[in-house]
């Protein structure tokens, strides 16, 4: 079934922002835009290494460059999402919302997760990740629980 | 169930931000509207079934961003998408001029020469319009697309207007049958030679 988290980049596209961004690496003079459309490739690549990869430039990205904060919270979910790290994936989810609580694209993605997640057995381990979902444990149920956390 | 599935068909939505792609999108999938929708990032995705003329086909729908930043990255949806839906609002002259630039994207960087296209006119519930219809139905018809005016906000057109593109691409040789070679209809085929150039423009 395919979904935001299936879909993936074609190689040539990744190869073609790769260049941009190291030339640009080269010169020392790293643009927010060449960095970002990089890693945007990388963490939609088959590869885990590159999505690895991309999570680590938009965590550098985050950090430093305020405008595209949004963006970037969200394609880091995206590439915790698909590297399986889900408790962390929820977490990027949960910060995005916190700022945006009615975001319909963050808010489908976050189903997106939760049923890749319900998929793979896996609730149990997001739980161990959030505060709120603490209380989870003890009731059992992740759906109903996740639906309280903002 | 999946066996029924006729086919899917890949859509494709564009066009200058803050038009309404998105709202547009959710009401026709989930049939809702958020007065307060936020700028999309990047690409978003939703899949929705719809039985046209008798066949169930499954959309997936690619939402992009209006936003000048993600212009690089997004026409490598572009590929492979049946249909594709340029948005504009009928309350802002320039999400209309821009239209031009859009369809050359599409041409640019769409891998199906025969991709059907359609112009929606959204948000005709308001009150103050800069494109009137005639001039859009104009537009579209040199352009040899679709054209359909809508309100996500009210739903007027939004059904209508997926149906019609969905009716359209059923109905063009070639551009969907490759696929699934298992579910040709033979009858669908031979019907569709003769609206190659009948239905270009048609309104709600």
């Amino acid at each position: 079934m395919a979904d935001i988290l299936s879909e993936t980049v074609l190689p040539e596209d990744l190869k073609k922002f790769e260049k941009i961004y190291h030339e640009q690496l080269y010169k020392n003079d790293v643009t927010p835009k060449a960095q970002f459309e990089y890693a945007w490739c990388l963490v939609r690549s088959k590869y885990p290494a590159d999505i690895q990869k991309g999570i680590i430039l938009l965590e550098e990205l985050y950090k430093t460059h305020e405008e595209g904060q949004r963006d970037y919270l969200y394609y880091l979910a995206i590439g915790s999402a698909r590297l399986k790290e889900y408790s962390k994936a929820m977490n990027y989810v949960r910060s995005f919302l916190t700022i945006e609580p009615g975001n319909q694209q963050v808010l489908s993605l976050q189903q997106t997760i939760k049923k890749k997640m319900e998929k793979e057995g896996l609730v149990g381990m997001a739980m161990a990740g959030g505060v709120v979902l603490a209380v989870g444990a003890i009731v059992g149920v992740g759906m109903a629980i996740a639906n309280k956390a903002k | 169930m999946e066996e029924d599935i006729l086919t899917t068909l890949k859509i494709l939505i564009i066009g200058e931000s803050g038009v309404g792609k998105s709202s547009l999108l959710l009401r026709f999938v989930e049939d809702n509207f958020d007065p307060e929708q936020t700028l999309t990032i990047g690409v978003d995705f939703k899949t929705k079934r719809m039985t046209i003329d008798g066949n169930t086909v499954k959309l997936a729908i690619w939402d992009t961003a209006g936003q000048e930043r993600f212009r690089t990255l997004t026409p490598s949806y572009y590929r492979d998408a049946q249909g594709a839906i340029l948005v504009f609002d009928v309350s802002s002259y320039s999400s209309f001029s821009k239209l031009e630039v859009w369809l050359n994207e599409l041409e640019t960087y769409s891998t199906k020469s025969n991709i059907v296209k359609m112009i929606i006119g959204n948000k005709i519930d308001v009150d103050r319009r800069e494109v009137t219809r005639e001039e859009a139905m104009r537009f579209a018809r040199r352009h040899q697309t679709l054209y359909i005016e809508a309100s996500a906000k009210t739903k007027d057109g939004v059904h209508v207007a997926f149906e019609e593109l969905v009716h359209k691409i059923i109905q063009t040789p070639g551009l969907w049958e490759n696929f699934g070679s298992d579910h040709i209809h033979v009858g669908v085929l031979e019907n569709a030679t003769q609206s190659g150039c009948a239905s270009y423009c048609s309104l709600v």
